[in-house]
């Protein structure tokens, strides 16, 4: 008996290193081609056959018409900021609406919404384009900054399960005690809704980071200063400039990775601690 | 819940009788402020005092007016012909310049049409409210209870009805850039738009179901979009079903491996998985698709062990590397596998989170009745499994049918199709519905296509949405696992 848990226990860990093995290869390929000293991609070994940290130098420091990194970044992080805040503000006001307050429209709405989210915003995306070229807005950060939060309110679903396990009879106190429903939504439902906000700050502020199809089709007029970090860093990779550009790219996917990647682990957190408390006891 | 839908849309519908009844019984029964609301809105605030609001009312009366003359008819009245002047450029002897003619821009037409069908529908609504609440006051005021100061509706929008103030800003942002976008995309499937009619400097028209038809085969000279559509529309299914079981799967039974009370340091072995998902997608696949080119540093591997030279010694490739990411077949599977590693990762995460809420007197009861492990995990573990991750099960099906990121940093400038039917119609194998639609519009402004293959994607994913939820609904187990 001992000996076959043994046994499950030497197994289990073999299996397991194997499986993070296959899961970061490319991720350390990743870490250690930024650090060579050849610009194009290293085809031969997986180590660098020179070390160097000019891919990082010339990213940050040596702007050509290529590599822009640091307008990206500059440019990444104010679109960012901005629909992080209106996605936030709209997320949580629909939520508490939908969750808090009891009105006649309250069901045709949630289910329009159901409706709405099935259809791919993906899909409407030449339309959205239109919309904003003839609002003069395409190429534009605002018009980016409209793209990510304009229609976030649709994605209420997670916060209203959240806000759904908030105890009424809190909310019915604070009625007692004369409290507006201003009130008890800026003083009573926020403060408890911790985890959540922070869970939509991150998430609608890793939106623009990650995302790729709108920012190509919005900012698709070449100017590269404009660029979000996700088409700069694509564009690194066109045919003709994959053989100096490529270690560039690892550099610039590894420094965007790290803020991601903590932002990411934070956001798990918060998530596992709003979605379990919402989805259990609800 | 069939049940329930039809209560629901019964009381929906019951609504909205009920609301024109009491339009109705306001215009019949209403006294002369009511019925001057008809035409003057806001006068049935003003004649019961309430003169802010009457006078916001008659403002807001005056914009639309002032827009439907000054602007919509415009366009409106051109929206069934989609415009008829063609652009010109005509020289002006006055300038001594070549000006175009006022033309007509029949994109211009089709949207601002639309926006401004928006508009009268929201004003309408208001006008039918003004109405009814007219007489409603007239209704308090004659019962002699007190009529609402402007001060005192300032208030309510704090208080009882708050939700107008948190929900106006959101949903008019969802009505611009979700629902009109949407009503434009179903309306340009409806349309010849593309490259040979491309405003402003030619017009396009209405064609009825004419792109349908030639997406289903029908219509001689564009016989190869049907085929191309056949293919795609397999591999979306094909790629969809697999996408969505073997992460769903793999991330379960690799949370269970993590997650086992053998299994020593499970935070690290989390952390280690979790880096993957943390680089963002563009980076980490596009670091994948050069790690498997067809000179990338996998095939150099592959040839140094032999692998190249054996595969080709049995007849499976005739290349001198393995086009993993580039040819047929090769790169349908590699885009699952590969998949696979971005996928599982996530699914870990959540079941995680749902097998650590696992009622524990289940698993416990189950265990002193004597089950083996494998019997816990089939009877108790996976039901509960797929009673709380089945709707997301059906979401990420969805999500997969519209999985735009993987396949096109995968394959986009890597794999070139050699079937010239499908190179005709701009597609490749490996594209998925919507990767085509982007490649439809943003290289070939074929619009019309792009727009009828976006409506077929939306009607598949709502089929199955609905078969899968009524499906998973049935038999009421919402109490199984409480």
């Amino acid at each position: 008996m001992k000996l076959k848990r043994t046994l499950n226990i030497i197994f289990r860990h073999v299996l397991l290193t194997i499986l993070a093995f296959i899961w970061l290869v490319p991720i350390v390929w990743l870490l250690v081609t930024s650090f060579s000293a050849y610009p194009g991609p290293n085809n031969s070994t997986f180590f660098p056959k020179e070390w160097s940290v000019q891919a990082y130098s010339k990213l940050l420091f040596g702007a050509d018409s290529v590599s822009q990194f640091p307008n990206w970044f500059k440019n990444t992080f104010i679109i960012a900021i901005f629909s992080c805040a209106v996605s936030t503000i709209f997320v949580l006001m629909v939520a508490y609406a939908t969750s808090c307050m009891r009105f006649k429209a309250r069901k045709p709405l949630m289910n329009i919404a159901v409706i709405l989210n099935l259809f791919p915003g993906m899909l409407s995306m030449v339309a959205v384009y239109f919309i904003l070229k003839t609002l003069n807005l395409t190429n534009n950060h605002i018009g980016m900054v409209i793209v990510y939060s304009a229609g976030s309110g649709l994605g209420y679903l997670i916060a209203k399960g959240f806000l759904d396990t908030i105890p009424a009879s809190l909310r019915q106190a604070a009625y007692l005690d004369g409290a507006s429903e201003f009130t008890i939504f800026w003083r009573v439902v926020l403060p408890m809704s911790r985890p959540i906000i922070v869970y939509t700050v991150i998430s609608s502020f890793l939106a623009p980071w990650m995302d790729f199809v709108f920012a190509k089709m919005m900012l698709n007029a070449g100017v590269s200063s404009q660029w979000t970090v996700a088409i700069g860093l694509y564009n690194m990779l066109e045919k003709s400039l994959i053989n100096s550009y490529f270690t560039q790219f690892c550099a610039g996917g590894v420094l965007v990775s790290i803020p991601i990647s903590a932002l990411f682990v934070i956001m798990q957190k918060f998530y596992v601690e709003g979605v379990t408390s919402g989805a259990v006891k609800g | 819940m069939e049940q329930k839908t039809s209560s629901g849309v019964k009381a929906f519908f019951g609504g909205i009788g009920g609301f024109f009844k009491e339009f109705g019984e306001a215009v019949v029964k209403g006294d002369i402020w009511v019925k001057l609301s008809l035409i003057w809105m806001g006068a049935g605030c003003i004649g019961r005092k309430q003169i802010i609001k009457g006078i916001l009312m008659t403002l807001l009366e005056a914009a639309v007016i002032v827009f439907t003359f000054g602007f919509a008819m415009d366009y409106v009245p051109k929206f069934a012909s989609l415009g008829t002047v063609q652009q010109e450029s005509v020289f002006n002897i006055v300038t001594m310049q070549n000006e175009f003619n006022d033309y007509d821009h029949s994109f211009m037409i089709l949207l601002l049409s639309l926006a401004s069908f928006v508009v009268w529908a929201i004003f309408l609504f208001v006008y039918l409210r003004n109405v009814v609440n007219a007489y409603r006051l007239e209704k308090l005021a004659k019962a002699g209870k007190h009529v609402n100061t402007f001060a005192e509706d300032l208030n309510s929008l704090v208080n009882k009805k708050f939700y107008i103030t948190l929900l106006t800003l959101p949903i008019i942002g969802i009505v611009l850039f979700n629902v009109v976008p949407l009503l434009v995309l179903i309306l340009v499937a409806f349309t010849n738009y593309d490259q040979n009619h491309m405003p402003p400097s030619a017009l396009f028209d209405w064609v009825g179901f004419r792109n349908f038809i030639s997406l289903f085969g029908g219509g001689g000279l564009t016989v190869s979009f049907g085929y191309a559509f056949r293919k795609i529309l397999v591999w979306t299914l094909i790629w969809a079903f697999f996408a969505t079981f073997t992460t769903y799967f793999g991330g379960i039974l690799l949370s269970m491996l993590i997650n086992h009370k053998n299994t020593k340091f499970p935070k690290m072995w989390r952390t280690l998985f979790i880096i993957t998902i943390a680089v963002p997608q563009f980076v980490s696949l596009l670091l994948v698709r050069n790690f498997f080119a067809n000179n990338g540093i996998f095939n150099t591997f592959c040839a140094q062990i032999g692998l190249t030279e054996l595969l080709r010694n049995l007849g499976v490739i005739s290349t001198s590397y393995i086009p993993f990411l580039s040819a047929n077949g090769w790169a349908h599977v590699m885009i699952i596998l590969i998949n696979i590693w971005v996928g599982v990762p996530y699914q870990m995460l959540i079941a995680t989170g749902v097998l650590m809420n696992i009622p524990t007197d289940q698993l416990e009861s189950a265990k002193i009745d004597g089950a083996t492990p494998r019997q816990i995990f089939f009877h108790i573990t996976m039901p509960y499994m797929l009673f709380v991750t089945g709707p997301a099960l059906v979401t990420d099906f969805v999500k997969n049918i519209n999985n735009f990121n993987v396949i096109y940093l995968l394959t986009q400038d890597v794999f070139v199709t050699t079937d010239q039917a499908m190179a005709n119609s701009q597609a490749k194998e490996v594209d998925l519905l919507v990767t085509w639609l982007f490649n439809l519009t943003q290289n070939y402004y074929n619009y019309k296509m792009a727009s009828a293959i976006g409506v077929i994607v939306f009607i598949l994913c709502a089929v199955f949405t609905l078969i899968a939820f009524n499906k998973m609904i049935q038999g009421d187990r919402e109490e199984v696992f409480r």
